[in-house]
């Protein structure tokens, strides 16, 4: 199993607690024989590295550097970490499983890998915009959800944390519950649930090949 | 596959002609030409035009914060769709070229994603349309244009102005650079039809003609023409026309007036096309008295249309005019010389008819689209012969 992983927070970069979910749970999906690549952001620590874990990291800084909102930053970083991705698809001779992507910021590349290359990809939901931005239409905000919709449309599954968040995901976007799973909390019964999903989706892949 | 953000009948600026007609002209000779732009109402996503296939992509139609925004979540969709198109189109696609930032992302995306070289037309700069970067935005399309040149095989302007100045503000290395000139469609003039009646609604049969065609803005130097008109008309009877608008026209109007002279000088205001061409057919002779002017595509239209060209000696209006050869430069800004190079075309006929033909012959040999076009492909062939040695070539991208 040949896995993808879009994260915008990684160690050592820490904005909120995404960070060190990602990075526990790359070390036991590693542990798991499962080949972890992760894919990241940082302005100035950029390049590749392995960890002792096994778990594979790209770090890619921002080609444009002035900014006017977290949204034109993402979308210019998106095509640096689409170009890596691809990189790291062609050196795998293109055997990669899918890409699990964690929250919306990385989703316009998953959308073009997955048009590119039948690459299926998982969409993991930390936060969503409603709950980040509470009733605010403003067009920024709905641009922001209308990528979020997009990865709900486009994503082969969606995970979610909790029973609550499941259902505003289908309040909010309109997705099929069946779509969506609710992952537990403890590590080991975590990874277990996400590996089952991981299966499920490339399963899936190789029946439409 | 050109990428642009304009294709008829979404026209907004100069990029939409340039590749509607160097797209027709590169099919021509035997090019599979794909054509991917923004949707526009009533417009087909997909149809045929002189063997161009031309996709329209959804544009991102909710509502975008600001301008900048909107043209990176358009790229968006751009992406997305072009990428499924690719991919449908198997191993089709040889080179992607890019017009201007408003597809970066899309072009810079598409070339990795596919292992593709990438191509860019900078038709423009930010930091020229806005004479330095004063905004956060202005900074941020200058370092998306940056990183356009940065990742483009090839980057092509329109003229050797605009090659420096692109040289100069993205700091690239000169083998990087192509010049291909912009081009004019000839036949556009090439109508028999008698112009007298035509004429006579714009001036007396014994005036000439002084055509201006421009929007009324500074840098375009209408108030040079302006301030130079009393001083053609000591010499010559003529009727200046002003086609174009813009922030200036009253202040003109002001000036106009106040010399008395009015009935020599018509603010004609926007004009449709075929009377645009009819009237630069009839025009004794065009002036371009720009004081800033990447390329001077007005001039060029002139010289299709066999009328006579006074322009100031600046940018590409530098390159196009071949003093006393295939037109009259003249200093810019300066009133006293424009009036000089008008004077001189008017007076003598001769003079004038041997400028029209050389710059007709001009406008055959180097503005002709076919040539433009062929020039294009020998670059898209140079870059395929390269492309063919490095190791991305030995990647089959089919799946």
């Amino acid at each position: 199993m040949r896995v993808i992983i879009f994260s915008w927070e990684y160690p050592p970069r820490v904005v909120g607690q995404l960070s060190g979910y990602v990075s526990a749970l790359s070390k036991a999906l590693a542990n798991n024989k499962v080949d972890v690549s992760v894919v990241t952001y940082d302005d100035s620590a950029t390049g590749q590295t392995v960890e002792s874990s096994g778990v594979k990291t790209v770090r890619v800084a921002n080609p444009v550097k002035s900014q006017i909102g977290v949204l034109t930053w993402a979308l210019t970083l998106n095509e640096e970490v689409e170009r890596v991705a691809t990189n790291i698809f062609y050196e795998a001779h293109k055997r990669i499983d899918l890409i699990e992507v964690f929250d919306w910021h990385f989703i316009p590349s998953a959308v073009t890998l997955k048009n590119a290359f039948s690459l299926p990809f998982i969409y993991s939901v930390d936060s969503v915009e409603d709950h980040r931005s509470p009733n605010q239409n403003s067009s920024y905000n709905m641009a922001i959800k209308s990528i979020e919709w997009l990865g709900f449309y486009e994503a082969s599954a969606i995970s979610v944390k909790s029973e609550w968040m499941k259902d505003e995901v289908v309040r909010i976007y309109n997705v099929p519950k069946e779509k969506i799973t609710v992952l537990p909390a403890e590590l080991s019964s975590l990874v277990k649930e996400i590996l089952k999903i991981y299966n499920e989706v490339a399963e899936v892949k190789k029946t439409e090949r | 596959m050109m990428l642009s953000w304009e294709y008829p009948p979404r026209v907004i600026g100069g990029i939409s002609p340039h590749i509607f007609f160097l797209s027709k002209h590169l099919a021509k000779q035997d090019m599979k030409v794909y054509v991917v732009t923004c949707d526009f109402p009533g417009a087909p996503a997909h149809e045929v035009i002189d063997d161009v296939e031309v996709y329209r992509i959804d544009s991102y139609k909710n509502p975008a914060p600001d301008f900048a925004t909107w043209v990176y979540l358009m790229n968006m969709n751009m992406q997305k769709e072009t990428t499924a198109l690719t991919r449908k189109l198997g191993n089709e696609i040889d080179v992607f070229h890019a017009h201007d930032w408003l597809v970066a992302n899309a072009g810079i995306g598409l070339k990795h994603v596919f292992r593709k070289p990438l191509l860019v037309t900078m038709h423009s700069t930010e930091m020229g349309r806005r004479d330095g970067l004063h905004t956060t935005t202005e900074k941020m399309i200058h370092e998306t244009e940056a990183w356009l040149t940065y990742e483009a095989w090839k980057v092509i302007c329109c003229s050797d102005y605009m090659i420096s100045h692109v040289k100069y503000v993205f700091g690239l290395p000169s083998d990087k650079l192509v010049m291909v000139p912009n081009g004019v469609n000839i036949h556009n003039y090439d109508s028999v039809e008698d112009l007298k009646d035509f004429r006579g609604k714009f001036a007396l049969p014994e005036e000439k003609i002084v055509l201006f065609v421009g929007r009324l803005v500074y840098e375009k130097g209408i108030h040079v023409l302006i301030n130079a008109v009393p001083k053609v008309l000591n010499k010559v009877n003529a009727k200046f026309i002003i086609v174009g608008s813009g922030y200036m026209k009253e202040q003109l109007l002001n000036i106009v007036r106040s010399m008395g002279l009015e009935h020599k000088v018509l603010f004609q205001g926007f004009l449709d096309e075929p009377s645009l061409l009819k009237l630069q057919r009839c025009a004794d002779v065009s002036v371009v008295p720009s004081l800033f002017e990447p390329f001077g595509i007005v001039a060029l239209e002139a010289m299709a249309a066999q009328s006579p060209v006074v322009a100031s000696d600046t940018g590409g209006l530098s390159e196009i005019i071949d003093h006393d050869v295939t037109g009259v430069k003249v200093y810019p800004n300066n009133p006293d010389s424009l009036a000089w190079g008008i004077t001189r075309v008017l007076v003598d006929g001769y003079y004038a008819r041997h400028l029209r033909e050389n710059a007709y012959k001009r406008v055959q040999e180097k503005y002709d689209w076919g040539k433009i076009a062929q020039q294009t492909k020998r670059i898209y062939e140079g870059v395929l012969g390269e492309y063919s040695k490095s190791f991305w070539s030995n990647q089959s991208t089919s799946l």
